[in-house]
């Protein structure tokens, strides 16, 4: 029971949830860089929320399938068709064996998910079955699809009822964004003029923008740094401002430790975004007291919560 | 030991508080950790930053149980007894950067490889990549800064010096460390039972090696 990948695609890996707490050994939380919309995917062919699945990057694949498998495609709005016809997101699809599904480019969105019915096998690595490209772990051999791969899929398939998500939990895509975000421990390093220019302008998000992290190109910001900071614990969501000025957003592969004054934290309920925001779209960072960005997470968890039960592991 | 203040500071669903070495990091984060109600615990090398689930508890709340936790004091960590060897080529393209930073420090390329592998040394952080050794014990008048502009590539099993440190790339990754050096020795082994060689209180010595038994 496999899928044949026809064409590879600009980056694509096979991802599940997390590696959690192990970070104070230097392994980053990789994982789906949107996994709200690895879960909406997931959900809609039965599966628990993190079974291994699909990541695809800007430019999709081409996959044959070797078997009957139902399966559904969510997150950013990627050109999609099976044996050449027009198909949706969002929607349970009941593909037959020998059925192509090319996957073109984004409009909005840098990342969408494919899941499958039972899931895609993948041997479980410090935790997960993610792919984690730098240390080659998970996925399949830690790497992209490459062309000729056969991807197994899982022989325990659930009974699959065709769901469509309900267009309230369709995540809405977009080339402008706004991630709601608070101070972190070195936001005092910047002047108070950097630090209103931080909340308060539209940033661009630049070519170096991936799974380790987005650089946001506008305002420069006037830091107080030697190059001396102790190299301190950062997490998916950390904004980092280096003296050069030009801060950067960290993902789901950055390091776990950085040296560069943090200067903001993009708050959890935000961070699942960071995954569709792709080069030359615009962002603004919100700024948001801590208690307020609890109430933002807990009005969030509990508006998801009605469609993906497990939401709180999710974000 | 004994009771402590610790200062908090809250950045969303992470608490910073301040450590007055690496060993005490590791020793704070060891025993948050130990509690088991905590989405991660990093050490820093001189901060431990907790994540708490903010879905579920107030920062006030995770203020307080963190201060509670710590209020009897911390174990230390202790030293492993073992020492572990690393064979290290020194300069040329396996330590790119050898002769740059002699330069700087107004030694030969002899001297600084005797200096650097004439003691022994404890690793006091783990973190950045998986396996990635913050090694200290560094000779004072072998500290200098990292570079200004870091290399899009280091290759795995570099070995770099920046201020106090002397940190072990495990993996190809970006890094703006000093390069002195590269060992042969496959220090992060994930698909093994123990993926990590090298832990916090792990003594070593570095023993260099000519470039014609880096593969052997």
């Amino acid at each position: 029971m496999t899928i044949t990948v026809v064409k590879p695609g600009l980056q694509t890996t096979v991802q599940s949830r997390p590696r959690t707490g192990l970070r104070h050994l230097g392994v980053p939380a990789s994982g789906a860089a949107d996994p709200l919309s690895l879960a909406t995917a997931n959900c809609l062919v039965s599966n628990d929320w993190d079974a291994p699945a699909l990541e695809v990057t800007l430019l999709g694949p081409t996959l044959r399938f070797n078997t009957d498998r139902a399966f559904a495609v969510t997150g950013g709005n990627f050109a999609l068709t099976l044996n050449g016809e027009t198909l949706h997101p969002h929607e349970t699809v009941r593909a037959k064996a020998g059925d192509t599904l090319a996957i073109g480019g984004s409009g909005q969105g840098a990342r969408c998910y494919v899941a499958f019915a039972g899931g895609l096998s993948a041997a479980e690595v410090l935790g997960s079955s993610s792919t984690y490209l730098p240390g080659e772990l998970g996925g399949i051999a830690g790497r992209v699809l490459e062309k000729g791969d056969e991807l197994r899929l899982h022989a325990d398939t659930p009974d699959v009822n065709e769901l469509s998500t309900p267009a309230e939990f369709r995540l809405p895509m977009s080339s402008s964004w706004a991630l709601r975000a608070c101070d972190s421990f070195e936001t005092n390093r910047l002047t108070v003029e950097s630090r209103e220019r931080l909340f308060d302008s539209n940033w661009t998000v630049g070519r170096r923008a991936d799974r380790m992290g987005l650089q946001l190109q506008g305002a420069r910001l006037d830091v107080s740094s030697d190059g001396h900071m102790p190299s301190a614990p950062v997490f998916p969501g950390t904004v980092q401002c280096p003296e050069s000025g030009s801060p950067f957003v960290l993902s789901v592969d950055a390091g776990t430790v950085g040296g560069y004054p943090r200067v903001a934290q993009v708050s959890r309920a935000d961070r699942h975004l960071l995954g569709q925001l792709q080069p030359g779209d615009h962002v603004r960072l919100l700024y948001r007291e801590v208690d307020h960005a609890a109430v933002d997470l807990r009005a969030k968890l509990s508006y998801w919560r009605d469609w993906l039960p497990d939401i709180e592991q999710i974000v | 030991m004994g009771s402590r203040y610790v200062q908090l500071h809250c950045a969303d669903d992470q608490l910073s508080m301040t450590a007055e070495s690496p060993a005490d990091a590791q020793a704070l984060a060891a025993a948050l950790r130990a509690s088991g109600e905590w989405l991660d615990v990093v050490p820093g090398i001189d901060s431990v930053v907790v994540r708490f689930d903010a879905g579920a508890i107030d920062a006030r709340d995770a203020q307080r149980r963190v201060t509670e936790l710590l209020a009897d004091g911390v174990p230390a960590i202790r030293d492993s007894q073992q020492l572990v060897e690393i064979p290290v080529v020194y300069g040329g393209t396996f330590g790119p950067d050898l002769v740059d930073v002699c330069t700087q420090l107004n030694l030969s390329t002899e001297d600084f490889i005797a200096m650097h592998t004439q003691r022994n040394y404890r690793v006091e952080m783990l973190g950045f990549t998986p396996g990635f050794a913050f090694v200290g014990g560094l000779d004072e008048r072998l500290h200098v800064a990292r570079r200004q502009q870091p290399r899009q590539r280091v290759a795995p099993g570099s070995i770099g010096i920046a201020d106090a440190f002397t940190g072990l790339y495990t993996l190809s990754s970006p890094g703006g460390w000093t390069l002195v050096g590269r060992t042969p020795a496959n220090l992060f082994r994930p698909r093994s039972e123990e993926p990590f060689v090298l832990q916090v209180g792990t003594r070593i010595r570095f023993v260099p090696i000519e470039v014609a038994e880096f593969d052997t």
